[in-house]
This record gives structure tokens, sequence and C-alpha cells, in this order.
């Protein structure tokens, strides 16, 4: 079980102020979060490092939360910056690892509906949702989306180009 | 286990923060647009119409459009430095549209009408305007991107153009303490250059400085 949005905001709050059991604890907890978070929206071998940037961003920029806000939002904007940045950097990794299993998290259902990163990608225009999902999170090559989407090799590149910075530009957006 | 190692350090190296209030780093840029303003007023002087206590209504119109634009735009700014899914600062969109009715007018009187003042085609006084008001945003710019490195924003080349946007008009409001025109044409087209360019060098410069 992930801990709900008041166990986040006051373990935030006391790590704000420096109590390291409950920064302990809240690390803990975010890195659950964050792993259902990026499942099926990252390569499974790039899912690791994911976690552990947005962890060490979480960190650095720990006063940036305002504890007179909801903590999951905070969270996930965070997390949505570092995983545009993360899909821009994956070109081709190989299957070697299958997708774990998640559950839904019955707690938060509508917080993380909101906050998802299904909805933000619903966002952008289809074809360029599915390039990103194709080369950037299955790993497919650029021959094997074109082929597969009837894009050509050249508008698939410019379809993920302009569909990264369109992401990375609704970071925020609910 | 990796994580739990990182985790580990990330605790060791815990300190206390205080967590960044938007009202402070408001208060931040109003209070170098000021010193911006008594600078431009100390060393370029006052206009005489309002050292004698007459200003001329388009003194304010202008002034307050700057004004509005400058400080919607500069509230947008400082709230990206707290970043959240569900975060909208459109405020500085309606802000915008208000002193777009300045170079707007400008056209639309430029097809009926030749320029009455012909200062406007002087292109000494457009670079002094532009410059001066340029250097003014740029301090107000530099508060705005030290606060944002503080924070965490997500959405690097909005922050840009607002930067840039927000402090051009500020330091646009600081020089019309100098300014002596009042021409529509001259306001229509040196301040909303003086603006677009700090909005583009913005956009240009202010996303590498804010990357994390």
């Amino acid at each position: 079980m992930i801990a709900s949005e008041e166990t986040f905001r006051r373990l935030m709050t006391k790590a704000q102020a420096g109590d390291k059991l409950c920064y302990s604890s809240l690390l803990t907890e975010c890195e659950k979060w964050l792993r259902r978070y990026y499942a099926h929206k990252i390569n499974p071998a790039a899912i690791d490092d994911l976690v552990q940037e947005t962890l060490i961003s979480l960190h650095r920029k720990r006063a940036s939360y305002d504890p007179a806000r909801p903590f999951l939002p905070w969270l996930a904007a965070i997390g949505r910056y570092r995983w545009i940045d993360s899909l821009r950097k994956i070109y081709r990794h190989e299957h070697d690892q299958l997708y774990e299993e998640m559950a839904a998290d019955p707690q938060d259902e509508t917080v993380a509906a909101k906050v998802s990163l299904e909805r933000l990608l619903d966002r952008i225009p289809p074809k360029q949702a599915e390039v990103i999902s194709l080369v950037k999170i299955e790993g497919l090559s650029i021959l094997e989306a074109s082929a597969k989407t009837g894009q050509s090799e050249s508008l698939v590149k410019v379809n993920i180009h302009r569909g990264l910075k369109k992401l990375s530009s609704m970071v925020e957006t609910e | 286990m990796m994580s739990d190692m990182m985790i580990n350090r990330l605790v060791e190296d815990l300190t206390p923060v205080k967590p960044l209030k938007n009202r402070n780093g408001f208060a931040l840029t109003l209070a170098v647009a000021a010193v911006v303003a008594v600078l431009v007023a100390l060393l370029a002087g006052v206009r005489g119409d309002l050292l004698m206590g007459m200003p001329h209504p388009m003194f304010f119109l202008r002034g307050g459009a700057l004004l509005l634009l400058g400080l919607t735009s500069s509230y947008a700014v400082i709230a990206m430095s707290q970043p959240a899914v569900g975060n909208s600062f459109k405020g500085w969109i309606w802000a915008l549209a208000a002193a777009l009715l300045f170079p707007a007018t400008a056209a639309v009187m430029a097809m009926m009408t030749r320029p009455d003042d012909m200062a406007i085609l002087v292109a000494r006084y457009g670079v002094e305007c532009l410059t001066v008001s340029m250097l003014a945003g740029l301090g107000i710019a530099a508060a705005q991107v030290l606060w944002l490195r503080r924070g965490a924003p997500v959405a690097l080349e909005r922050a840009g153009w607002l930067v840039g946007m927000s402090s051009g008009a500020l330091g646009a409001a600081a020089y019309g303490l100098h300014c002596p025109f009042n021409s529509i044409f001259y306001i229509g087209l040196w301040y909303s250059l003086a603006v677009a360019l700090c909005a583009i060098a913005g956009r240009l410069l202010v996303p590498r400085l804010i990357r994390w």
C-alpha cells in the first residue's frame, strides 16, 4: 500500500524542517509511488535510473514544495519533467526485461488520474503520441515504427521531436 | 539495493530548508524594479510635465499598461518556481491583450493618417528608448532568474518568454518616467519593440540558465 496524500504532505513538511527519519520514509514511499507512476511509460531498462534521477531532483528542489498545497501534484510535476528529459535521451534499448505488473492503487485514483502520464500523452496529437510510445517507450527503431504506423521515417522523427517539445510545455497541465 | 543506498545518501545529506514563498519572490521583483526606476529617474532625469505636476494622460495610460503587463507576468514567473500539475497562471494574457492595443492603435492610425510626430523616425530617440528599457529590464530579469534557479520551473521556454516580457515591460515602465514622447506612433513602435526584443532575448537565453 502506498501512502496517502496527507501522509506524503506531513512527511515532506517534516523533511523540509530537517527530520531525517521522516525524510527516509518519504523517499521510500516516493520511490514506490514513482515506480507505479512510470510503469508502462518508460522502457523497463530505464526505470531504475529515472526513479533515482527523480528522487535526486526531489532532494535538490525540496524547497520548491509549498506545504500549504497538495504534495502529489508537485511530485508529479517533477516526475513528468524528469520523464520527458529521460525520453529525450533514450534511443533504443533491447527488450530483455518484461514489464512488471503493477496493480492500481485504490487510495488515490482521482489524484493519480489527474496527474498521470497517460493524461499528458493524450493531450498531444495521436500520431505524435503513437511514435513516442513506440520508439521511446517500447523501444522500436525508427524504421520499425515507420513500418508499423505508415509514417515515413523522417515524419516519425519530426513527430517525436514535436511531441516531446509539446509535452515539455504541458508538464503542469491536468 | 541501489535505491536504498541512494536514499540513505540523500537522507544523510538532508539539511533544513525554508520553503520558497511566492510573495517573497514577487516582493524581490518589485524592489528591484523600484530601484531601477529610481536609477532611471536620477541618471536620465524625469520628464518635464511630471516634474511640473501636470502629466499628460498618455503617461498614465502607457505606464499603467506596462505595469499591468509587467506585474501579472512577473507573478506568473515567480509562481513557476513552485511546480504542480494543475497550475495555471494566465492573468498576464489579458494584460498583454490590453498592452497590444497600443501598437494596434498605432498601426490603424498610421493607415488612416500620417504620423503626427516625426520623432518616431529618428533612430536616436528610439534606440535610447530600447537601450534604457532593456538595460533596466536586465536587472529585473536577473532577479527573476535567480529566483527561478532556487525553484523548479518545469516549462523552461514559457518561463523564458515570461521573464523577458515581464522584465522588458517593467524596464520600459521605468524608462517611461523619463521619456517625453506621448505620440501613439512612438509608443506603438518603440515600446512594443523594446518589450518584444526582451521577450525574444528571454526565450533564447533564460532556459539554459534555469535548466535543472
